[in-house]
């Protein structure tokens, strides 16, 4: 039973972050009808820009020294008299990369940003109005394109990059076993949750998120009542980005910047495929009920098997529900 | 329209080649291909082989997408299991099937395997389509990969390393030169063509036209969904073992790797660029898709003078125009390199009395 809890938790951790991934893909859907199939070598790019600007630029000869590692006299002091591995270590470790890891999430959030208006001005506005197929392909094209620039801009891959939060390990006691957490990932879960409330409460009660459901409904009716749906295009896919930019900064303490970043994405549109294209709560649950199944293989038939779950699931949910647990059924006239 | 085309006879009408145009253009490729055969170096002959390969199953995906309106990211993974099931039978029945007869009983056990696959594949179409369709195949490519790797199946699969694959040996004719395949690669690809080309004009590929253009129209026209939608993706999954099995042939052995997501989406991409819907979109997208990296590749070897420092650009530079190709059809030429053909031939044919 505690080892059960242990697993169930961590797949809790890693489906909060797949439903940050998944708000990104659905913002953009539900505003411009495009799923975006290179959701997730955007947030690859942000992986990569949070890792140009928290290590790399840190690291560059001309930065001041105050940044890779800010050491005050009062910090120096309080590191002098700690015992070796105690907790308050890793907060101070925390502290002193905090410089850079705050330079590191807020050049992600604007290159990213800009990136996803680039993306959306060169690439979807031209096709507004095109053919579903058209403008999924695009988005296809979109990857090759993605992914051969970040193999040209950044050479080096599985680099280290600084947690967000301090990494402090967490153990209490349930059912007689102890469960063992990072810190860590305790925040980003609480990180990507909040996102996520943030976001739908944004759609639900903001006039900018009105004016994104109003576009979702009826894009003519939309522009007649003085909407500018060009805008909201290209606020849906910053939107968007800048939720991939945390996201890819979170996968990239998890498991290091790599090109694979980018497959993550496809395992994310398996799942909001489950949960509903265009339903937050489809897609929150559907995510934290693909972590849990994979922690729960991970767990029972081990490590390997746990990469095709978002995908066996989805076949199975897409044949027994073919619009998704949540999504609303498309009504067609012949 | 092409004018000028009179026709007196029912038969006349009939034919696949029905204009001078059509016939000038595939008899002068029978004779580009046989002078390749003959007279290509190594080099041309390795690419020519590739762009067969491909050809074939691009002319699957054809079916699938261009006809029945289906669209598909995992048809990579049929092409796994063609090339796969080829090799892992040729090991299975050595020593039981006489070599010189061999490919007339693996082949079609492994193309009808495919087309199993296929039809499993494609249960999902009769309740979902579109983009729904395109995740739920691309689930299903990644879940083929992953079986091809997976330990439990490497003793017939050879797991992440690959595996040996077996030369043809067809009635005593030991294929074992590129230039040989080049010549079986070639013929396969050209019946391929034709066979693809008389299927849209018979009930089932009418059939499948029906269903591209409006699938419930189609229903209440009295067309079974269940049977043609399957039919379609048995047909097209069918193509794509095909080509596995030509693959299996033509390289001395295969990895996973190769037929992972980047083999489907060349195998879309080419058929985009190309021409949906049309029997020589394939062709000319296959040509485009298979040249242009190609040609990236012997350009930056130029500029660079092969220094590999600067190699490591190139396979970058080739994904970005890869990309760049897709996006600037569908951008600006939807219909394909076929439909520019198509508009040049119209215009050579009226001119000088109007352009286009």
């Amino acid at each position: 039973m505690g080892q059960f809890l242990q697993f169930a938790i961590n797949g809790l951790m890693s489906g909060a972050i797949y439903a940050l991934i998944a708000v990104g893909i659905v913002s953009v859907y539900k505003a411009t009808k495009v799923v975006n199939f290179a959701h997730g070598y955007l947030i690859m790019f942000g992986a990569y820009f949070y890792f140009t600007f928290a290590v790399l630029l840190p690291g560059a000869s001309w930065a001041p020294g105050w940044l890779p590692s800010w050491q005050p006299e009062w910090l120096v002091a309080m590191k002098a008299d700690l015992p070796m591995f105690s907790p308050m270590g890793a907060v101070l470790d925390w502290v002193s990369n905090l410089p850079r890891i705050l330079l590191g999430i807020f050049g992600a959030l604007l290159a990213n940003a800009l990136l996803g208006r680039v993306v959306e001005r060169v690439l979807m506005r031209p096709l507004m109005g095109q053919s579903i197929f058209a403008m999924i392909m695009v988005t296809v094209g979109l990857i090759s394109i993605l992914s051969g620039a970040s193999s040209l801009i950044w050479t080096a891959d599985a680099a280290f990059v600084p947690h967000i939060a301090p990494n402090t390990p967490v153990r209490f006691e349930a059912f007689g076993t102890t469960i063992f957490l990072f810190g860590a990932d305790l925040v980003n879960m609480i990180i990507a949750l909040i996102l996520f409330g943030g976001i739908v409460a944004f759609v639900r009660y903001t006039k900018g998120g009105v004016a994104i459901r109003a576009t979702a409904e009826d894009q003519s009716t939309a522009y007649s009542m003085g909407i500018s749906v060009p805008k909201v295009f290209s606020r849906a896919w910053v939107l968007a980005c800048t939720t991939g930019a945390i996201a890819g900064a979170i996968l990239a303490t998890r498991n290091g910047v790599s090109p694979t970043l980018g497959l993550f994405g496809f395992s994310v549109l398996a799942i909001v495929l489950m949960g509903g294209l265009d339903s937050y709560v489809g897609v929150f649950l559907a995510a934290m009920a693909v972590g849990v199944l994979e922690a729960m293989t991970q767990w029972q038939l081990g490590g390997e098997w746990a990469e095709i779950v978002p995908y066996v699931t989805v076949l199975v949910v897409l044949l027994i529900r073919p619009h998704g647990l949540f999504g609303s059924k498309e009504v067609e006239r012949i | 329209m092409i004018n000028g085309n009179l026709k007196s006879t029912y038969g006349a009408d009939e034919r696949v080649l029905d204009n001078a145009y059509k016939q000038a253009f595939v008899y002068g490729s029978f004779m580009a291909l046989a002078a390749l055969a003959m007279f290509a170096n190594d080099y041309v002959i390795l690419i020519a082989c590739k762009m067969g390969i491909l050809l074939v199953a691009v002319v699957g995906i054809n079916i699938l997408t261009g006809y029945t309106g289906l669209v598909s990211l995992g048809h990579g993974a049929f092409v796994a299991i063609g090339a796969y099931s080829v090799t892992a039978l040729h090991n299975l029945f050595t020593g039981i099937i006489p070599e010189p007869v061999m490919v007339f009983v693996v082949v079609p056990i492994a193309v009808a395997f495919t087309a199993l696959i296929g039809v499993i594949v494609g249960l999902p179409s009769l309740r979902v389509k579109g983009l729904y369709l395109a995740v739920a195949t691309l689930a299903a490519s990644f879940i083929v990969i992953f079986l091809v790797e997976h330990d439990s199946l490497a003793p017939w699969t050879g797991g992440v390393v690959g595996i040996n694959t077996p030369a043809p040996n067809i009635l005593g004719w030991q294929l074992d030169s590129k230039r040989e395949m080049f010549i079986l690669i070639s013929v396969v690809a050209i019946v391929a063509i034709l066979a693809a080309q008389n299927l849209v004009r018979t009930r089932v590929g009418r059939a499948f036209i029906a269903i591209r253009d409006r699938d419930y129209s189609a229903e209440i026209l009295g067309i079974s969904l269940l049977k043609y939608k399957l039919t379609s993706f048995a047909l097209s999954a069918a193509y794509c073992g095909l080509a596995g099995v030509l693959l299996a042939y033509f390289f001395a052995r295969i990895l996973p790797e190769q037929f992972e997501l980047d083999l489907s989406l060349e195998l879309v991409a080419a058929l985009i660029v190309g021409g949906m819907g049309r029997t020589m979109g394939p062709v000319f997208g296959v040509i485009l898709i298979v040249l242009v990296p190609e040609l990236i590749k012997v350009i930056a070897s130029g500029f660079t003078g092969g220094n590999t420092a600067s190699a490591r650009y190139a396979a970058p530079l080739q994904e970005i125009v890869f990309g760049a190709l897709l996006i600037f059809f569908l951008l600006k030429e939807p219909l394909g390199i076929n439909h520019i053909v198509d508009r040049n031939l119209r215009a050579l044919n009226r001119w000088p009395f109007a352009r286009g």
